[in-house]
């Protein structure tokens, strides 16, 4: 089953006087439990692609299921839910939430979607931690990690939910290659072992040896 | 909710200089506005305490036919319409159950000649009373601060001392008590060097100012100089003296129901053309009265130390019945029953409450209860502001951690929470920490006595002493305040926040 199917999805960007035509009619179909990278040379929309996916940009035109469900016409609110329930995301920076330590933000989604319980709770991202090795920095705030153990920390966060797909638009693009390829590394493994979708950009032609697909885009088409 | 609280305390930390100023700007106008409200709630008490215990008690009775309700200082209006059926109001009044005490009186404007001047007249408010009846419904109102009191049957006049300095102004005359001495700290500053240059007396002749052409001049020997407890500067306007000698310099029917032999044509010499005041000041009257008090003891001036004998004092004629509840009964409740018992009773005779009584004073309350409750306001928009400018300087460089947030699936309630659960927080401590010091402030503030003898200052203090006072409604009212305050200010940052999109966060990277 295909968890996400993109159909002519245009997306542009008023600029000025003129429209960017960031996306210019994607067709793409993601099967559950993928590896997927998109890659492309910078402006190409990759960028923009995932935003759709992960429900943070609205596409022009076109349609885009996830889960069999169209996105396109949601309200902010249904969006918002979609964004907590079956999607996590990795950001290139900035992920965490500064005043809290890496448990809490691990728990952060789990608690906003109310339906565990304080023990259930610590025993989900108390497992997910451990996973993604940080079981000593439970109690570390963002400031006081690297820039890789954040980017960890990211990646519990964004499965802790069970999502459907984990979106991550050039999560290494901050880090050193060594770190980058342990957090790739990790991404694959707890592909592996957690079943989840994960979807990932990258212009890096280095990192693609993790994954299982590669679409490539240019000009905002993709290109075979 | 925990974690928005969380949070919400926790950014408070992270970002302290921010918290810190929104704080100061919250404990500052909490305290002010907790001491803006103690002013306010200390003036309306103080106020109706002085005027109520002091001077008018709770309700005033006064004529049907008189047009204004403010008798307290009817300065530039008419005299006083007297009342001449206290006896059957008495009986009224005596059967409703909700009144404590109650006081008939005279109460009019008078000329003050004196019997050795030859300078203008000077005016006194004269309240006209049974003394022994006075003291028991106004117990301490005032202090004799030379001589005595008023003994039963005599005449006599209590001075006070605003009155006496007033006096002394207009004539250069200093009253001191019969058989009384000079006291030479009690003179005004700039004579206290050169006592031998004023002028000592220690009587006053007053004319009766009244419409119906029927006043005569009384001497009125002085007993005391008085001093008000407090609103000196308000009742300090007012002598007392004994009823009857009242009515005789009114010219109203006594209680022996005679009028005054008065000739004919000096009672016409001596009243006004009309109660209009304006005819006192044209140059005729002067002239006369400068005649007349050049003549020292004029002719007509009754001198005889008692008034005329008495049936019965309650048979004469006043112009106000004092009324004082007991405490259990509300004001309002009081009048509408009062009014209708003395209506019912056909007894020409209406009841009022003592604010319209007191009628600019009042007004005046009023008038710095306004000033004081714009102050507060402006207060409160001042502090809005700068919260609101803080806060959304704050929500604007929280964005990419807002916005990632809602990537994550926050909603947008959770974010205005998180900024409203901020200021909350702010607002309770330091809030809270402003309305505590404002507490303990105006119970400090009655300790330190501070005294004023200015006009407005002393209604503004309530009283002579600056007594601001808190009761558990104003500091409701101060919490409810700082409530709509704290949310005003969460409003607009609220909504700035809750509308950064993720993309934005997303576009800072
Ligand atoms: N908010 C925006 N307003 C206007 N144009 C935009 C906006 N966002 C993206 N674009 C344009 O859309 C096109 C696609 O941008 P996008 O960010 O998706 O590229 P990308 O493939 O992610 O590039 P990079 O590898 O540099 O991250 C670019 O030409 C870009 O300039
Ligand atoms: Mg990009």
């Amino acid at each position: 089953m295909n968890i996400i199917e993109i159909k002519g999805l245009k997306k542009d960007y008023p600029l000025g006087a003129t429209v960017v035509n960031a996306l210019r009619g994607i067709d793409l179909a993601v099967e559950e439990g993928e590896l997927m990278s998109i890659v492309g040379p910078s402006g190409s929309g990759k960028t923009t692609l995932l935003n759709v996916i992960g429900c943070i940009d609205h596409a022009t035109e076109g349609s885009v299921q996830i889960g069999g469900r169209e996105i396109t016409a949601l309200n902010d609110r249904e969006i918002t839910g979609i964004r907590l329930h079956k999607i996590g995301f990795i950001f290139q920076t900035f992920n965490l939430i500064p005043v809290l330590d890496v448990r809490e933000n691990v728990e952060f989604p789990l608690l906003l979607m109310k339906k565990y319980s304080g023990a259930e709770l610590h025993k989900r991202a108390d497992k997910l931690i451990e996973e993604v090795g940080l079981k000593e920095f439970t109690k570390h705030r963002p400031a006081e990690l690297s820039g890789g153990q954040r980017q960890r920390v990211a990646i519990a966060r964004a499965l802790v939910t069970n999502p459907d797909i984990v979106l991550a638009d050039e999560p290494t693009a901050n880090l050193d290659s060594v770190t980058g390829a342990s957090i790739l590394e990790l991404m694959k493994e707890m592909n592996r072992v957690e079943k989840t979708t994960f979807i990932f950009s990258t212009h890096d032609a280095n990192v693609l040896q993790y994954a299982k697909r590669i679409v490539k885009i240019k000009d905002g088409l993709t290109v075979q | 909710m925990k974690l928005i609280l969380t949070i919400a305390w926790r950014n408070i930390l992270r970002h302290k200089s921010k918290s810190l100023i929104i704080g100061f700007i919250l404990f500052l106008g909490a305290l002010l506005m907790t001491l803006g409200n103690g002013v306010i709630s200390g003036m309306d008490r103080g106020v109706s305490k002085n005027i109520v215990n002091g001077f008018l008690g709770d309700i005033v009775i006064i004529s049907e036919k008189q047009k204004t309700d403010n008798i307290l200082l009817n300065m530039m209006g008419t005299s006083i319409e007297p009342i001449y059926n206290y006896k059957q109001i008495k009986q009224a009044l005596q059967s409703q159950d909700y009144l404590d005490r109650f006081l008939p009186a005279g109460k009019n404007l008078a000329l003050a000649l004196t019997s050795e001047s030859n300078q203008n007249p000077g005016f006194a408010f004269m309240l006209g009373v049974d003394f022994e009846a006075y003291r028991k419904m106004f117990p301490n109102a005032f202090t004799a601060l030379e001589g005595g009191f008023l003994e039963p049957g005599k005449r006599g006049i209590l001075v006070p001392v605003s009155a006496r300095n007033e006096f002394f102004d207009y004539t250069n005359i200093w009253i001191i008590p019969e058989h009384g001495a000079l006291v030479k700290e009690n003179l005004p500053a700039e004579t206290q060097k050169d006592p031998y240059s004023i002028f000592i007396d220690s009587a006053i002749v007053l004319m009766g100012m009244n419409e119906s052409n029927s006043s005569t001049d009384i001497r009125f020997p002085v007993k005391g100089i008085i001093k008000y407890r407090a609103l000196n500067t308000i009742f300090g306007h007012f002598s007392i003296t004994d009823i009857e000698s009242y009515r005789e310099c009114l010219g109203y029917f006594s209680a022996t129901g005679k009028s005054l032999d008065v000739p004919k044509e000096e009672q016409k010499l001596l009243s006004m053309e009309s109660g209009d005041l304006d005819a006192l000041f044209s140059e005729d009257t002067l002239m006369v009265s400068n005649e007349r008090t050049r003549a020292q003891a004029p002719a007509n001036v009754l001198q005889k130390n008692t008034p005329a004998p008495q049936a019965d004092i309650e048979d004469g004629a006043y112009n106000l019945v004092f009324v004082k509840l007991k405490g259990r009964v509300s004001e309002k409740q009081a009048l509408t029953r009062l009014n209708k018992a003395l209506t019912d009773a056909h007894l020409g005779v209406r009841a009022i409450t003592w604010k319209k009584a007191s009628g600019p004073i009042g007004g005046m309350a009023s008038l710095i209860k306004g000033a004081l409750f714009i102050f507060v306001m402006l207060l409160f928009v001042v502090a809005i502001i700068i919260i609101i400018n803080t806060l959304t300087m704050s929500a604007l460089e929280r964005t990419p951690e807002i916005g990632m947030m809602r990537a994550i699936g926050a909603k947008k309630s959770f974010i205005s929470g998180m900024f409203l659960g901020e200021t909350a927080i702010l607002s309770a401590f330091f809030g809270g920490a402003g309305i505590v010091c404002g507490i303990i402030i105006v119970k400090i503030i009655p300790l330190l006595k501070i005294r004023t003898a200015n006009d407005m200052l002393q209604i503004l203090y309530g009283g002579d002493v600056f007594s601001p006072v808190l009761n558990t409604a104003d500091i409701l009212t101060t919490l409810v305040q700082l409530g709509i305050v704290t949310l005003c200010a969460a409003l607009y940052p609220m909504l700035v926040a809750r509308n950064i999109t993720p993309l934005e966060a997303i576009a800072r990277d």
